[in-house]
């Protein structure tokens, strides 16, 4: 069920348009209609489709022109040339009026930078789309805050964004439009303002909401990482046109041309792991100074079976496990006599695909060190999930680069 | 080359403009005037210690409690009630709040406009450019033309010339809305107005209020220049002290103005503070909103009220007299004189001060009653040419009195034709529009020796101070003189001979009348019809005056001691 279809779309801007949008049918390069006519082709007769309830991510570099082929689909820029159809209608064509009509119960927008309100609170800045449509005040109300707490920021609704993190205000951002119950949401760059880490848990909450909400998202980013982590099927742009359709595996397997290689190479060589990627905080006990009681209230706590043994200088020393340490509490024992020395460990800037041998045969979490200090731990459940994440994902690559 | 006759054009368009849209202009003069006595009227019902306690708590507040504002609001104003300047102060408020509030409604749409639409904006700019630039007083020429004298035309002037500051900020303002904020109202499906008041005002506001700020500094600037052509208030002061070169009097005025003027800047700048972001946000209860606007609606009816009723007066007029004069000693003594005998008479007379050549066209199309302040044949020979037809003359007031060119008695010419290199061949004038500058730009084209003369034009004051430097020096120095007049009883002077006659002969000032003040005012018109009086007479009110004595009570003074002659003027 195709929801949006677009065929033919261009966009130049700049004077001499009809020139420069005939070139454009001749298919003649940027370039040259840049030196001939001075236009600048911003998006260059694009074609797709995308489906009901389908993650669409646009992906390209900088100037690729996403940005504006996203505003193109709502007409906050007007198209120079083609057609925009949603269920079968062609926006391109619409009078103000009914364009107005659209943008307020179809497609709502996330933008990089919020685009929140500041002179508005949370929940004025909520409700925006819906007071924009003439709703009434208390049903309006009632739907933003309905949408706070999905987003779980009811408790700033008085607050101003300025008063929030980053994070919280793209959340706000998001609640905004989805307080409009919008059939498809266009997201442009909506997490690249964000740190790492409040990034990937927005994406995760993403997925989490389109699970429950089943709405059309056209998504923009300038990362690969987000777009395999995300989209269901992803478009790489360059110069304006499109240069390749499908999913995350397709691009990653069959890369249409030397462009998409080159941007998917690229990227795999700039993320090839190592172990200080992968590896995780390790719950440690200080054999010195603990004694046995200390380290099974530790593990209780922590729920787990085993300990990394560390000395007074935070130097790796080996391993107490659960039973070594009962043993010792019985006998009395100080929790050096009952170490167990042997330990696989692994230096910081080792591959994960060496790990993934190693790890393979070992019992016990390995250990990332840095001469003979303990920097963390490497679990098996990590390495799945590095490699699982999209990031990787092509294991045959890791060992060749090893 | 040909000169392209551009004055001209100018001329005739703004005749043409008058003629046209005479009804419009009119109706805008009666009802500003009125609204704006109105408002003036109400702002002196609160006794003046209530208002300047009320604004000192007023500056409390809104300063959070500092204490630099209220203090200097209190004693400022304090001073200024002191000063005797209280009522000059509020007409200078009212001008300036008008003023700024026709500058808003006009200049903020323009700036909006000006913001969503580029070829308005390269429309528009120059010609703000050109508003800011063109000196005030060019503005005040049409301002009489359109709507005569008085608090009209001053407001007229300050739009004009105070306008550009708000339309320049607004549309900076709107336009400096992130491009971000704008899309996200536009791709939720918000119409123009409901970006404009939902996202874009809201955002340019103190951008905006800074516009506000200067643009209510340069009205203010702008009334003092007014007060040429009748604004009341306390440019009025400052210009006479300027025309009478009274350092004292224009420094006190002045002062006043700077005290207005600051605590002014400073209310609104402490309204444009950015508030701190409250983790609650204010809103009035529906209680308090219909209190407002009750308080609001009163507001308005009362000066509306006012306004009628000061209307009313109008239309009746039977108890208003309205002298103009210009700020000459001569004419300072002989109208306050006159003024003060119609008060006796019980009118209420309000005294005008104007430049010379507007005094002649508000007589001539009825703004004013009367002047006692026509020198004839020769000194007004341009005016009476012009506004014969238009004028009632009622006579001579006083008799004898003289033209020339004046030097002190150390200088060995004798005659105008004596004249060589002196002074630095400079003949040192009053204002540009007096009767004796034009007859010495005459006397220097007529006489040979003078061909390389020049007339310097500045104010009856800088005169007299110019004159009174150059004698302390034993300086010479050669002036457009006229008696009577203070100097010649307080220096050593005469006249120079002037066989040309260019510069007159004896002149008699004579008293002119509207048309139909007869019709309207037959009582006051026949007290200004039998005013007559001698040299000694006006000589005695302006040595007075000219030692620092308040032109008003210098008038009683003479009266007083010369009930006689004042009778014989009531009751011929």
């Amino acid at each position: 069920m195709v929801k949006v279809k677009v065929e033919n779309l261009t966009k130049i801007f700049g004077k001499k348009n009809q020139t420069a949008l005939k070139m454009v049918e001749e298919h003649r390069s940027k370039t040259d209609i840049l030196k001939k006519t001075g236009a600048t082709v911003g998006v260059y007769d694009v074609n797709f489709d995308i489906n009901d309830g389908e993650i669409f991510v646009i992906m390209g570099l900088s100037g690729s022109g996403k940005s504006t082929l996203i505003r193109l689909i709502n007409r906050l820029i007007e198209p120079t040339s083609g057609h925009i159809y949603i269920d079968g209608e062609d926006i391109s064509k619409m009078t103000k009026e009914e364009l107005r009509e659209v943008r307020r119960h179809k497609m709502s927008m996330v933008f990089q930078n919020f685009g929140l309100f500041p002179h508005r609170t949370i929940l004025e800045n909520t409700e925006l789309g819906l007071e924009l449509r003439g709703v009434s005040k208390e049903e309006r109300v009632k739907k933003a805050e309905q949408a706070l707490k999905n987003s779980g920021l009811i408790s700033f609704k008085d607050q101003y964004p300025t008063q929030l993190s980053g994070g919280m205000q793209q959340r706000v951002g998001l609640a905004r439009a989805l307080a409009n119950d919008p059939e498809i949401l266009l997201m442009d760059e909506a997490f690249s303002a964000l740190d790492p880490l409040i990034r990937r848990e927005m994406q995760d909450e993403l997925l989490d909401l389109q699970t429950s909400v089943q709405k059309t998202i056209i998504f923009i980013t300038h990362d690969l990482n987000e777009a395999l982590r995300i989209g269901d099927r992803i478009a790489l742009m360059k110069d304006g046109q499109i240069m390749q359709i499908g999913t995350g595996e397709d691009i990653l397997t069959n890369p249409a041309n030397d462009y998409v290689r080159e941007f998917v190479e690229d990227v795999d060589r700039s993320k090839v792991l190592t172990a200080e990627n992968i590896m995780v905080p390790a719950l440690t006990t200080n054999i010195d100074v603990d004694g046995p009681a200390v380290a099974l209230n530790k593990m209780r706590n922590e729920e787990v079976s085993l300990l990394m043994a560390l000395n007074k200088k935070r130097h790796l020393k080996g391993i107490i496990t659960a039973e070594k340490a009962i043993q010792a509490r019985k006998e009395k024992l100080p929790l050096t006599e009952v170490v167990e020395p042997e330990i696989v460990s692994v230096s910081r800037d080792t591959l994960v695909g060496d790990i993934f041998e190693i790890i393979y045969d070992s019992p016990t979490p390995i250990a990332v060190v840095d001469g003979s200090r303990l920097l963390g731990v490497i679990i098996r459940g990590s390495v799945i999930e590095a490699l699982a994440s999209g990031s990787n994902n092509n294991d045959e690559e890791v060992l060749k680069n090893a | 080359m040909q000169k392209l006759p551009v004055a001209d054009w100018i001329e005739s368009l703004t005749e043409w403009m008058t003629q046209a849209f005479a009804g419009f202009f009119s109706f805008l003069q009666n009802s500003g005037q009125g609204l704006m006595d109105g408002i003036t009227q109400l702002l002196l019902l609160v006794p003046p210690i209530v208002m300047i306690v009320g604004l000192t708590l007023i500056a409390f507040f809104i300063s959070k409690e500092k204490l630099s504002l209220p203090i200097f609001t209190g004693l400022g104003l304090l001073f200024i009630l002191n000063q005797n300047l209280w009522n000059d102060l509020i007409s200078t408020f009212t001008l300036v709040l008008i003023s700024s509030l026709v500058s808003i409604i006009l200049g903020v749409p323009l700036g909006i406009l000006m913001a969503k639409n580029d070829k308005a904006q390269s429309i528009i700019t120059p010609i703000l450019d050109f508003m800011q630039t063109m000196p005030g007083f060019v503005y005040l020429i049409p301002a009489v033309a359109f709507f005569g004298i008085g608090m009209v035309p001053g407001v007229f002037a300050s739009v004009i010339f105070a306008l550009p500051p708000t339309v320049r900020f607004t549309n900076l303002g709107i336009r400096q809305v992130p491009k971000e904020l704008v899309e996200a109202s536009d791709s939720f499906g918000g119409t123009g107005w409901q970006k404009l008041f939902k996202l874009e005002l809201p955002l340019a506001k103190n951008t905006m209020l800074a516009g506000i700020n200067q643009t209510t500094m340069l009205a203010l600037s702008m009334v003092v220049t007014a007060s040429m052509i009748g604004a009341p208030g306390l440019g009025r002061g400052v210009l006479s002290a300027l025309q009478r070169a009274q350092v004292g009097n224009g420094f006190v005025n002045g002062v006043a103005l700077v005290i207005l003027a600051i605590i002014i800047d400073r209310f609104i700048q402490y309204i444009n503070k950015p508030k701190k972001t409250a983790t609650k946000k204010k809103s009035l209860t529906i209680e308090q909103k219909k209190k407002r606007g009750l308080l609001i609606t009163l507001a308005v009816v009362l000066v509306a009220i006012f306004g009628v009723t000061s209307l009313l007066n109008k239309e009746k007029g039977k108890e208003e007299i309205n002298l103009a004069y210009v700020e000459w000693d001569t004419e300072v003594a002989s109208t306050n004189v006159i003024g003060e005998v119609l008060r006796e008479a019980g009118y209420k007379v309000t005294l005008t001060p104007l430049d010379n050549s507007i005094m002649w066209q508000s007589i001539a199309n009825g703004e004013t009653d009367a002047m006692v302040a026509g020198w004839l044949p020769n000194t007004h020979e341009a005016y009476i040419k012009k506004y014969q037809d238009k004028v009632d003359p009622l006579g001579v007031n006083l008799k004898g009195a003289k033209i020339g060119l004046v030097v002190p008695t150390y200088m060995d010419v004798d005659s105008i034709e004596d004249l060589d290199q002196e002074a630095q061949q400079k003949i040192t004038g009053i204002e540009p529009g007096a009767g004796t500058v034009n007859l010495a730009n005459e006397t220097v084209k007529t006489y040979p020796n003078l061909k390389d003369w020049t007339v310097e034009t500045s104010s009856s004051g800088a005169m007299t101070v110019a004159l009174g430097q150059a004698i302390k020096k034993q300086e010479p120095i050669v002036i457009t003189g006229w008696s009577p007049h203070w100097m010649f009883a307080k220096y050593d002077l005469k006249y120079l001979k002037d066989p040309k006659e260019t510069m007159g002969t004896e002149e008699n000032i004579e008293t002119f009348a509207r048309k139909g003040l007869k019709e309207d005012q037959p009582e006051a018109y026949k007290i200004l019809k039998n005013f007559e009086w001698e040299q000694k007479d006006i000589e005695s009110v302006m040595l007075d005056v000219s030692n620092g004595e308040d032109a008003q009570a210098a008038a009683k003074k003479w009266i007083d001691a010369n009930r006689k002659t004042v009778d014989s003027w009531k009751s011929k």
